[in-house]
């Protein structure tokens, strides 16, 4: 909830169903960056045209880079039409990049951020921001550290009463355990957990957000969601891309720390999670880390007998011939380095004793897809099975990307005079049954971040114990270098990742 | 007026309608899936309104899947007759060939027959989902109790209205069923959105909401809509600062027993709509020009503020105004405090 709710405006009551955001300043490290431009940005810009933002709000680029907020604005200006899910109406753009600044400094200079605090005042004075302030880290981890200290030396970590200040942390929340708690400590210093929103964009995904929707608001799920009637469950994030232009951090990261420890995990938890006590950010982050808590540690052998890795090899991709990750550029040709991880992992409670969480992930797949798949345990071998006739079992696909939905496949009699038996595909399709854009995922996040409601950003406990699980996988890693499996660009992963699933006599889906 | 069916669709005995509508889609190639998440019932008493409702239903198929019945009922009419014609609206899904259709029956109920209507609706509604009446004109008085206790959505337009304070009594009767009526949709509130949006955004400065408890005027000029429109607008002020009307007319009383003077206009001769709040030290005004896609709005406290920006307002014609409605769910509790203000102003 915003901290200053005793004094909002009392005309925004009932106007939205969703909280309002803060009028606010927005402060961007690394405004010249990637990021800024292509997501941020846009993002700031779809909220305007909704509607959706406060009127009274400051978007201050602060980078080192020399340049006049006009250029500034005329750089985003020409991102945001080309990365703006709608299209860019000028008169509106005018009016919205009027409220963007760009603050030139080195991130470890004092002085740039006194003067930041000062030009923030100005702008709660000229535009009512209210003192409110959300720093959104858009820079490298390596560069967090002298962000925050200063931001603390300067007190621009602090609000006034009445007023907020809040931290925006993009991921990697850092490599391993050790490195995320110091990360975690670093952002301590300056910012408590309560001032943190720590950004994974799965979560800010409609799906990802309507799997709790679908399990606790329909009686018909929740009742079966347990290893009475689960066999198992497959989540798979497939892409055809290869490391593309990110291969310096990707090389030294991985499949397993790159999506794994962040994203397939939350999707796990969200997946596995009881029902929470309340809709509050907290009761939901506290059922997730108790799944994460439940996750049966992988150590030593137990690592090579559960998880697969593999780098891809030459291929084709989409009929194109595509190199193998070692050729690929800025890649050390000798790199161990996971392009694919498939794990089996087990939650440790009393409703999934007994069912493995299949994950995937992987570069340089046939298709691109994040999907996670219920798949339910087969009927009794009587009545149709004892006639011979194949009786598929169920299995509830929910979509995260692209084409988000959910199905459901379930067996049907097929016409005629003899019993033959054929699945079917209940299909549900968000793009056709409710006929509107799903807003981007920083839409969503960026409006949480300035309502205050944390409940799509990962909690420090959730991130270590992530952490945690992950580490041990690594640790087996070391020990062994000559492991990693090798598939060729376009297939599905190593035969060893079929192996992993048929021990427990099931297999990959097919996205 | 002559009547022109054939727009309609392929006409059917009301019988066969099931039998002809399987056989539509039995007919057509594999690249058609029927679908349905409501069912959408459009009422109408206008003749020359079936061929625009027949393109509404069109538009709104291509974003909300639904079983759409059209009927036309003239309960004034010598003969009775009825006759039903059956149409499908397909449209293409994505970048394949996939194609979603959703069926619509238009009916003609003609003078006895014109009485059948809750029987016609309920006969051939899609089983298990929603309701959702667009009842056009004038509400019928007596309410046929089976019809609207059966309808979960219930659209109709206010500003349409010939006597508002007439037929707001029969919505304020619907609506007080404890909570179990139909969920009340007004367009002209929906028309509203907009301008409650932009004149909540006036306040949102640290400078400007302390300003609503100091209001001594308010005035509204509205072209577009009905009076009703700027009425309903005024509600919403009144539901959300908490004022009570006063016994003397154009006032509001706040909580503190300050008076807020209020002025109503409805011009349609000119093309600016204007909302202006007086308050003590400060002014606010939202303009919107006809045509135009956006609002001005001016912010104007001596020595502090002295701002103009621009807001977006969306354009919308009736189809947009449904559309917005339907992608909305759940209830309009604003609305219904905004009317409970406005009930004493109606009669003035």
């Amino acid at each position: 909830m915003p901290t200053d709710t005793f004094q909002s405006n009392p005309l925004r009551d009932g106007l939205n169903l969703r909280s309002i955001p803060d009028p606010c300043s927005l402060v961007i490290f690394g405004a010249t960056g990637d990021l800024t431009h292509r997501k941020l940005v846009p993002a700031l810009y779809n909220l305007a045209a909704d509607g959706a933002l406060p009127q009274a709000i400051s978007v201050v680029g602060f980078a080192r880079r020399d340049k006049t907020s006009e250029v500034f604005r005329k750089e985003l200006g020409e991102a945001t039409r080309k990365f703006s899910r709608q299209a860019v109406n000028e008169e509106l753009w005018e009016n919205f990049s009027n409220s963007i600044i760009y603050h030139r400094s080195e991130f470890d200079n004092p002085e740039g951020y006194a003067s930041l605090a000062r030009h923030l005042e100005e702008l709660d004075a000229a535009r009512g921001t209210r003192g409110n302030r959300l720093f959104y880290l858009a820079v490298a981890p390596d560069q967090f550290e002298v962000i925050l200290e200063n931001l603390r030396k300067s007190g621009l970590n602090k609000a006034a009463t009445g007023s907020w200040a809040r931290v925006i942390v993009e991921k990697p929340f850092g490599t391993d355990l050790p490195s995320a708690r110091r990360l975690n400590d670093l952002v301590e210093t300056a910012f408590d957990e309560s001032q943190t929103y720590r950004i994974d964009h799965y979560l800010g995904k409609e799906t990802a957000q309507n799997i709790m929707v679908m399990r606790f608001a329909n009686a018909i799920f929740e009742a079966m969601w347990n290893s009475r009637y689960i066999d198992h469950v497959q989540i798979t994030a497939s892409e055809p891309l290869g490391v593309e232009g990110r291969a310096g951090y990707y090389d030294k990261s991985g499949a397993l720390r790159d999506m794994v420890q962040n994203h397939l995990l939350q999707l796990l938890c969200l997946t596995a999670m009881e029902p929470p006590a309340g809709l509050d950010a907290d009761s939901i982050r506290d059922e997730k880390v108790k799944v994460l808590r439940s996750l049966r540690p992988l150590a030593g052998d137990e690592v090579f007998r559960h998880v697969v890795r593999a780098q891809y090899g030459a291929g084709a991709v989409n009929g194109k011939r595509v190199a193998a990750y070692r050729d690929e550029l800025n890649v050390n040709p000798e790199s161990n380095t996971e392009t694919f991880v498939a794990l089996e992992v087990n939650v440790d409670n009393w409703r999934w004793a007994g069912v493995p969480f299949f994950i995937r992930v992987g570069k340089r797949l046939p298709k691109g897809g994040t999907e996670i798949a219920v798949q339910f345990k087969s009927v009794p071998p009587v009545l149709f099975r004892a006639t011979g006739e194949t009786v598929d079992d169920n299995v509830l696909v929910i979509r995260i990307q692209p084409d988000e939905g959910i199905s459901l496949r379930m067996c049907a009699k097929m016409p005629g005079s003899s019993l033959r038996i054929e699945p079917v595909k209940m299909d549900f399709h968000y793009g056709t049954s409710f006929g509107k854009a799903t807003p981007e995922a920083y839409e969503r996040l960026l409006l949480d971040a300035m309502s205050g409601d944390a409940t799509l950003f990962a909690r420090r406990d959730e991130v270590e114990e992530a952490w945690k699980f992950i580490d041990s996988i690594h640790e087996a890693w070391r020990t062994r270098s000559n492991d990693i499996a090798v598939y060729s660009a376009g297939t599905w992963g190593p035969g060893e990742a079929d192996q992993l699933i048929k021990r427990h006599d099931a297999s990959w889906r097919r996205l | 007026m002559t009547f022109d069916s054939s727009g309609l669709g392929l006409p059917v005995e009301i019988g066969r309608i099931d039998k002809e509508l399987g056989k539509l889609w039995d007919s057509s190639d594999d690249t058609k899936t029927r679908a349905s998440l409501i069912n959408f019932v459009i009422h109408t008493s206008e003749l020359a309104s079936l061929a625009i409702d027949t393109e509404i239903i069109s538009t709104v198929a291509a974003k909300h899947a639904c079983r759409a019945i059209l009927i036309f009922s003239n309960p004034a009419a010598q003969a009775p007759a009825a006759q039903a014609w059956i149409n499908a609206h397909c449209h293409q899904t994505g970048k394949g060939e996939r194609q979603l259709c959703s069926e619509q029956i238009t009916f003609r109920l003609d003078g006895e027959s014109a009485r059948a209507l809750p029987n016609i609706v309920f006969s051939h509604l899609d089983s298990d989902l929603p309701l959702c009446l667009w009842w056009q004109g004038e509400l019928p008085e007596p309410l046929d109790e089976t019809l609207w206790a059966w309808v979960d959505r219930l659209i109709y337009d206010s500003a349409a209205w010939s006597n508002p304070a007439h037929q707001f009594s029969i919505v304020r009767h619907l609506s007080s069923r404890n909570g179990k009526g139909a969920v009340l949709c007004d367009l002209n509130w929906t028309r509203l959105q907009p301008w409650r949006y932009a004149l909540a955004s006036l306040f949102d400065h640290a400078a400007a909401f302390p300003k609503l408890a100091k209001v001594n005027s308010i005035e509204i000029d509205l072209n577009h809509g009905s009076q009703t429109s700027a009425l309903l607008l005024l509600g919403w002020f009144a539901c959300q600062l908490n004022w009570s009307a006063s016994e003397s007319d154009n006032e509001f009383i706040d909580s503190g027993g300050r008076k807020i003077a209020y002025t109503v206009l409805h011009n349609g001769n000119h093309a600016r709509n204007v909302a202006l709040i007086q308050c003590e030290g400060a002014e606010f005004e939202l303009s919107h020009e006809a045509d135009s896609d956006f609002f001005e709005a001016a912010i104007r406290i001596p020595g502090i503020v002295d701002s103009r920006q621009i807001l977006p307002a969306p354009r919308r014609n009736t189809t947009d105004t449904l559309l917005a409605e339907l992608s909305r769910a759940g209830r309009h509790p604003l609305y219904t405090k905004s009317l409970e203000k406005i009930f004493p102003l109606l009669g003035r």
